[in-house]
């Protein structure tokens, strides 16, 4: 391999906040080196692995499994790759690709709401931000422009500036469940990455339902768009570059990192500055793995948290049928969510939670059930017409608490390199659970104003998991309590920072893309700072994308 | 797709109509009084007869596709062994016990039978375009399943655009294609 063996600044993983990092770093005159553990991959090729997928309600399905960057899939059966502690599973997925897992999203684009970087004060739980919303906001604005977010002001999240696009149109679907659910509940569209109208030299979305596992025709901001943006602005980006340890000087700063092809051939990488952006299981592992004499329980861990904290979303469900005709499955597949529940006083007793309407066609499912439940000759058809019409879904997406426990450990079996695979010691506590069952009385109102008959509420005590990792290289004041400082940097190399969603001290109520990448380009800016602050600048790096 | 569907429907004629073989001779009294729309729907191979007898009274559709009607059988023929004798085990007993599709599975489940898991697997095939078990599922079909045929009025596959920007919000209309 012709690879480089040096640059300015390395960073590892090619996901949208490792991507977006380098770009903007890249645009600030660095020399900027991506290693990325998983290959290079085509969007025309996903789409026809999908089609022709046997497994089509599992979106991992159509993406390649590479041995040397292997990936959690837990379908047709666990591939073992993420090793489960318990006492909860903690199923999380995650693409290893030149792109990152956001290949596969809904694109919800979400800021936080201003009271969670103070949930400690307020409420008495979790943990502060180091930053205030306010400070938060030009990062946002900034990252907003650069993916392209369409969203109305209806959200609870102030903004300075307007968003780039107007709301996405509601499908019929939703359009019924706003009308009919006010005023209880008022129903708002989604913040997405995702065209309402031209921009950024991508179309507008032509509705074809299948954001996850891949927009066909590239109307949602994926991570490949920022690996092609940092490419365009001269990052070199090398795929099948598997990192496996990160080397430190006697003062602790990071001097090289060595990465295995394929074949294991092993290569070094040196750089004067370093970005850890392999998402919030991988990088922690990396880590972990580079323990030294120096550094025995591994790199950045002086507070002993890497890979503490370990946070996502977990969701509960109800399922059933409208009294109307919606069906499902026009548009996109996340349109619309009930806030009203993300903030309040009850937070110090109960979890927050978003409520989430789906839009994903329910053609599949009830198929399924239909030949499970043995229903053959013409009312077959009438059956699949009618449930696949009227059947809707409305999950919580809850807020879990920072708990040192649940956490990313280094298991003691290994990948088909020989590299210690992760292991996730995970449960949900009594706060989350509490918020879910506070949710079910939302489920049952909203099933009755839509006239709900069949109800269908996901098994007690179970969760669906939202692939939103967060949490396991947490920033924060104190050196003693956290992974990073405010901006990112590690508090023990301080020539190494880290991006992507791990940094994220809580995990609140909003998919957590949107904050991770604004997190991320505050970190590139504090990397290298801009040569001539321009006053009045729109963006607060200036260098958004605009259509 | 649809189009393409309405065409390619299972009473195309034969190339040549001396060899023309029509469904009727696969059936009884009872089992064509269940599919009248049927009867005269050529059958392309003898082979083929049982399947696509059963194939028609378990999807109650008034048409199948007749290519994926032949890759069906090839597929469920080479994934299970006794698929073929199995196929024809099942018609005969539908003729001979007069069981209504709306209960087969009932029935064969109730009685234990050997023959229960044919019935899903066949509507698996034709209704999501999957044959096999576990990591050895095949998926044959997609567009052209009846799962997507079923609603194409309504809605399109997954991955395939539904139409231009924001056409989404406009009512759906069951019958007519989506409101424009």
């Amino acid at each position: 391999m012709n690879a480089p063996t040096s640059a300015e600044v390395v960073v590892i993983g090619s996901g949208i906040c490792g991507s977006l990092a380098a770009r903007k770093l890249a645009l600030r005159g660095a020399q900027v080196l991506i290693l990325e553990a998983g290959p290079r991959i085509d969007r025309g090729r996903i789409v026809a692995a999908f089609r022709n997928s046997p497994r089509k309600s599992d979106w991992m399905s159509p993406y390649p499994f590479s041995p040397w960057a292997p990936q959690p899939e837990y379908s047709p059966k666990d591939n073992g790759y993420l090793v489960q502690a318990g006492p909860y599973r903690y199923p999380a997925e995650y693409i290893r690709a030149v792109g990152g897992t956001t290949w596969h999203w809904a694109a919800q684009a979400w800021r936080l709401v201003p009271n969670d970087v103070r949930i400690k004060s307020l409420y008495g739980v979790g943990v502060d931000w180091p930053m205030t919303y306010e400070e938060l906001d030009p990062w946002y604005q900034e990252a907003e422009e650069i993916l392209g977010v369409a969203g109305a002001d209806n959200t609870g999240s102030p903004r300075k500036q307007p968003f780039p696009m107007a709301p996405v149109a509601d499908p019929w679907a939703m359009r019924r469940f706003r009308e009919r659910l006010a005023p209880a509940y008022p129903v708002v569209a989604n913040t997405v990455a995702r065209n309402s109208r031209s921009y950024g030299g991508r179309p507008a979305c032509v509705g074809n339902n299948s954001c996850q596992p891949i927009c066909p025709v590239n109307a949602q901001y994926l991570g490949i768009n920022a690996v092609e943006a940092a490419e365009a602005a001269g990052v070199k980006v090398v795929p099948n570059a598997v990192v496996y340890r990160i080397e430190h000087d006697a003062k602790g700063r990071i001097t090289a990192v060595h990465y295995y092809e394929p074949d294991k051939t092993s290569h070094r990488v040196t750089g004067k500055q370093f970005i850890l952006a392999a998402n919030g299981i991988e990088s922690p592992k990396l880590l972990l793995l580079s323990s030294s004499d120096k550094y025995p329980n591994g790199l950045a861990n002086r507070s002993g948290m890497v890979g503490r904290n370990l946070m996502d979303h977990p969701s509960s469900s109800l399922t059933f049928y409208a009294d109307e005709e919606l069906w499902l499955g026009r548009g996109p597949q996340s349109p619309s969510s009930i806030n009203t529940m993300r903030d309040g006083a009850f937070r110090s007793q109960h979890a927050a939670y978003r409520l989430d309407f789906t839009n994903i066609s329910q053609v599949l499912s009830v198929t399924e059930a239909l030949i499970a439940e043995g229903v053959y000759g013409p009312e077959f058809e009438k059956q699949l017409r009618w449930r696949a019409a009227r059947q809707v879904n409305v999950k919580n997406v809850l807020e879990v608490m920072p708990d040192p426990a649940n956490r990313i450990t280094l298991s003691s079996e290994k990948d088909a390199l020989g590299i210690p695979k992760p292991e996730a010691h995970y449960s949900i506590g009594d706060y989350t659970r509490r918020g879910a069952e506070v949710s079910k009385g939302d489920f049952a109102k909203i099933a009755e104003l839509m006239g709900g008959t069949g109800l269908r509420y996901s098994p007690e005590g179970q969760f669906a998991n939202n692939q939103h990792i967060t949490g396991t290289l947490g920033m924060g004041d104190d050196p003693a309590k956290f992974v990073t400082d405010r901006f990112g940097r590690a508090y023990d190399h301080e020539n190494l920072f880290m991006c992507g969603t791990g940094v994220m001290p809580t995990a609140a109520t909003m998919n957590s893309t949107l904050t991770a990448v604004a997190l991320a380009l505050r970190t590139a800016d504090h990397m290298v700072p801009r040569k001539s602050a321009a006053a009045g600048s729109v963006t607060a790096g200036g260098e958004a994308v605009t259509s | 797709m649809v189009d393409k569907l309405v065409k390619a429907e299972w009473g195309q004629e034969p190339a040549n109509p001396a060899r023309r073989r029509v469904l009727a001779g696969f059936l009884t009294a009872y089992t064509a009084s269940l599919v009248p729309w049927a009867l005269a729907q050529p059958v392309a191979r003898p082979e083929h007869g049982a399947f696509m007898a059963l194939s028609a009274l378990l999807a109650g559709r008034r048409s199948l596709d007749a290519g994926l009607a032949a890759r069906l059988h090839d597929a469920l023929g080479t994934t299970y062994p006794h698929f073929a004798a199995d196929t024809q085990a099942l018609l005969t007993q539908i003729n001979q016990q007069h069981i209504d599709p709306s209960q087969l599975q009932q029935a064969l489940d109730a009685a234990h039978s050997p023959l229960a898991p044919l019935p899903r697997r066949i509507m698996r095939a034709w209704c999501l375009g999957l044959v096999g078990e576990g990591e050895a599922t095949r998926c044959i079909a997609y567009e052209n399943a009846l799962d997507a045929v079923v609603v194409a009025d309504v809605l399109k596959p997954p991955t395939y655009a539904y139409g231009p920007y924001g056409s989404w919000a406009q009512p759906p209309v069951a019958g007519g294609g989506k409101a424009s």
